[in-house]
Formats: structure tokens, C-alpha cells, sequence
């Protein structure tokens, strides 16, 4: 049993201290950039996703965006961001299901600069 | 690291919660192959076969419900509200889990019929082990291409696994039992042939997720993989230990092989526990080089 642990907590080690990489999908706004309007939120996969969570962290916390996309697995997915979006840094941290099953999830983050 | 996915607690937990599911599917697979190949075992050991195989079937029904709750917990990112949110778990109903959970929950039923003793009970098993093996063909990285050959290779690979995994427990039994020598023999010898098609199979399935021998280092898939096949070689190495050397002092009457040869058979279940929780991670957070 002792054994059992030590190697699982070896195994899960290696693999938590690895940097977590997700694979780079295409965003809008794109990964890191500055921009001045934020016209919609884009997400775009090489394999249709089922995208079964998305949120908005601005500068004063979560905000309200409005999906565009429904529940269907999609190679791009479009959400309407908050009309009012002051300056600052933004995450967008979305969840998904691929189309083998595996659940999927990312994050990008953008800066609005007024 | 490439291709590794963001780790949180849920994720862990659903790692753990396929390993365990491995286990329980091999375990149940694995009892009516043993009872198929071995009907002229000693009672005590297809004793222990068929009522592991029924434990088994049952854990793996139970494991198979609470990877639906981890799963959608994880794809709605509402944790616990998320495991019972009838919205989200219709969504992984209508993933490829569902389709899987299918074949898999009703694989599981059906060797539930090892305990019926007779070739009707026998061959309903079977069939129930076949179909277990197929539930693993419909999910995850084995449907890529070339489908059908990756599917094939799971399965094969699978049920060369189920029928080793299976008769541990069986074999350690019999290992204590005077008439035993008989079985552990022949065991070894049809061992020989399926540890080798596991082992293809599971090469021959890397090597088409890998596609290069750089994908093999520098990836999170590639890693886990060389951990999996250490793990696999030490396992390897008690196995041809206990065929080559432990078995035939057994034979010969030295007192001590059947202490040592239940000792190194318990390490063998402690060695597949380890392989399983490697292939788990492989297939839950890491993605296949090929797919980079």
C-alpha cells in the first residue's frame, strides 16, 4: 500500500509540476493582445467542441457575456462581450467536451486599453 | 511540457476514478477468460475467479456512474453543482462516454452470468467481456485514425490484459494449494503467447499516437508512456522470475517457492495497480503527439 502512494504521488507530481500547456486554439481578441474594442469573443478548434462553459474576468471581476453559439459542437464559437469594458486586463476561461469525449478546457487573457 | 491539459482537483479525481474503473473492467473481464481456459482448475481457484469477477462487474457499475458526475463537474466548471446538473450530464450522455457506458454497463451485467456454472453462464460472460472490451474502442484516443485499426488494437490489447489481471488473484490462491503446480505451468505457458500481444498491440497503438521517436521525449503523452513501459519491463521481469525460476522450484517440493512465489504474485497486483494509473493519466490529461 505504502508503495501504491509513493508512486502515485510520484506520478502525479511529474505531471503537476509540468507547466500545463492546453493546445493553442485562435482567439478574438487574440491570446495576450491589446486592444482597444472588443467587438465579440471568439473561439476557434480544429475539431468541433462543445464549449459547456465560458467567462469573462475584467479588471472589477466576472462579467456578463451572452453566447452567441449554443450547445452543439462547433469549430468556432461566438459570445457577445458587455457593452461597457473598462480599460484593463481580461481572462476568458472557457470548458468543453471534444468530439472523441475528453473534457477540454482553456484560457486566454487580453488587455483593453482606453 | 506539450500537450499537457490544465490539472485541478477534478481532474485528479477523474484519473483515479478511471484507474479504478480499469481495474474493476480487467478484473471482470478477466474471471470468465480464466474460467473459459482453465475449467479444469481446482474448485478453490475458480472459486476465487468467478466471485472476483461478479465484485468486480459490480464496482465497475459504480465507477462507471460517479465518472458521469466527475465528468460533467469538469465540463461545467461548477464542481460539485456541476456533477448533478441534469444538463451536463445529458451532455456527457451524448458524448461518446454515453455510447461507451452503454456497451459497458451491459458488458458488466452480462458477466455477472460467471456465477452460473455451465456453458450457458460461461459464454453469456464471455460475451459480456467482449462487449467491455469493444466500450473501450468507443471512446477517446482509439477513435482516431486509422479507426478501426487503433479499435482493434484496444480491444486485443484490453482483453490480452484482462485475461493476465484476472488470473493473479486465482493464480495466488492456487500457489498455496498443493495441486496448484499444474496450473501455475500451464498459465505460464499460454502467458507467453498473450503478453506478447499485449504488448504488440500496446506498442503498435503508441507508436501510432506517437508518430516520431522525438514525440516520444518532450511531450506530456511521450512521458507518461516511458513511466507506463517502465513500470510494464519491472512487471515483466517478476513475471519470467516467476515462470523461470519460482514455479518449477514449486514443483520440485522447495518449501519455500510457495511463500515466495505469492509474495512476488501480490507484487505483480501492486505493479499492474501503478500501470494503470499511468495509462489513466495518459488518457485523461495528455494529448497523443500526433494530435499536436
Amino acid at each position: 500500500m505504502k508503495q501504491i502512494i509513493l508512486a502515485l504521488a510520484a506520478i502525479l507530481a511529474t505531471a503537476a509540476a509540468a507547466l500545463a500547456h492546453s493546445k493553442a486554439e485562435d482567439t478574438t481578441p487574440a491570446k495576450e493582445a491589446t486592444v482597444e474594442t472588443v467587438e465579440v469573443i471568439e473561439l476557434r478548434f480544429d475539431d468541433p467542441m462543445r464549449v459547456t462553459a465560458i467567462s469573462l474576468t475584467g479588471p472589477d471581476g466576472e462579467m456578463e457575456i451572452t453566447r452567441e453559439t449554443g450547445l452543439d459542437p462547433v469549430t468556432e464559437f461566438r459570445a457577445m462581450p458587455p457593452e461597457d469594458m473598462p480599460g484593463g486586463a481580461y481572462t476568458v476561461d472557457w470548458r468543453g467536451l471534444s468530439s472523441d469525449g475528453h473534457p477540454m478546457q482553456g484560457s486566454f487573457d487580453f488587455t483593453v486599453a482606453d | 511540457m506539450d500537450g499537457l491539459s490544465p490539472i485541478d482537483g477534478w481532474a485528479l479525481l477523474a484519473i483515479l476514478a478511471k484507474a479504478a474503473g480499469y481495474a474493476a473492467a480487467l478484473v471482470a473481464m478477466g474471471g470468465p477468460l480464466f474460467v473459459a481456459v482453465f475449467r479444469s482448475a481446482p474448485g478453490d481457484v475458480l472459486r476465487v475467479a468467478r466471485q472476483l469477477a461478479v465484485g468486480a462487474a459490480i464496482l465497475g457499475l459504480a465507477v462507471l456512474a460517479l465518472r458521469f458526475g466527475i465528468r460533467s463537474a469538469r465540463i461545467s466548471g461548477m464542481g460539485f453543482e456541476g456533477a448533478v446538473d441534469p444538463m451536463m450530464l445529458g451532455l456527457v450522455w451524448d458524448s461518446p462516454l454515453g455510447t461507451a457506458a452503454l456497451w459497458r454497463g451491459a458488458g458488466e451485467l452480462l458477466i455477472l452470468a460467471v456465477l452460473i456454472e455451465g456453458t450457458i453462464g460461461l459464454t453469456a460472460s464471455l460475451l459480456g467481456a467482449l462487449l467491455v472490451a469493444v466500450s473501450y474502442t468507443l471512446v477517446g484516443h482509439s477513435l482516431g485514425d486509422p479507426r478501426w485499426l487503433l479499435a482493434v488494437l484496444v480491444g486485443v490489447h484490453l482483453l490480452a490484459g484482462a485475461f493476465w489481471i484476472g488470473a493473479l488473484a486465482p493464480l495466488h490462491r492456487a500457489a498455496g494449494l498443493t495441486g496448484g503446480t499444474v496450473l501455475l505451468h500451464r498459465f505460464g505457458i499460454i502467458a507467453s503467447g498473450t503478453v506478447a500481444v499485449l504488448i504488440l498491440a500496446g506498442l503498435t497503438f503508441a507508436w501510432l499516437m506517437i508518430g516520431s521517436f522525438g514525440g516520444l521525449f518532450g511531450t506530456a503523452y511521450g512521458w507518461t508512456l516511458i513511466a507506463k513501459i517502465i513500470v510494464v519491463t519491472g512487471l515483466l521481469g517478476l513475471a519470467a522470475n516467476n515462470k523461470l525460476r519460482l514455479v518449477p522450484a514449486l514443483a520440485s517440493g522447495d518449501p519455500t517457492a510457495s511463500t515466495n512465489l505469492r509474495r512476488s504474485i501480490r507484487m505483480e497486483i501492486i505493479a499492474v495497480a501503478l500501470i494503470l494509473l499511468a495509462t489513466a493519466t495518459l488518457t485523461s490529461i495528455t494529448t497523443p503527439p500526433v494530435n499536436l
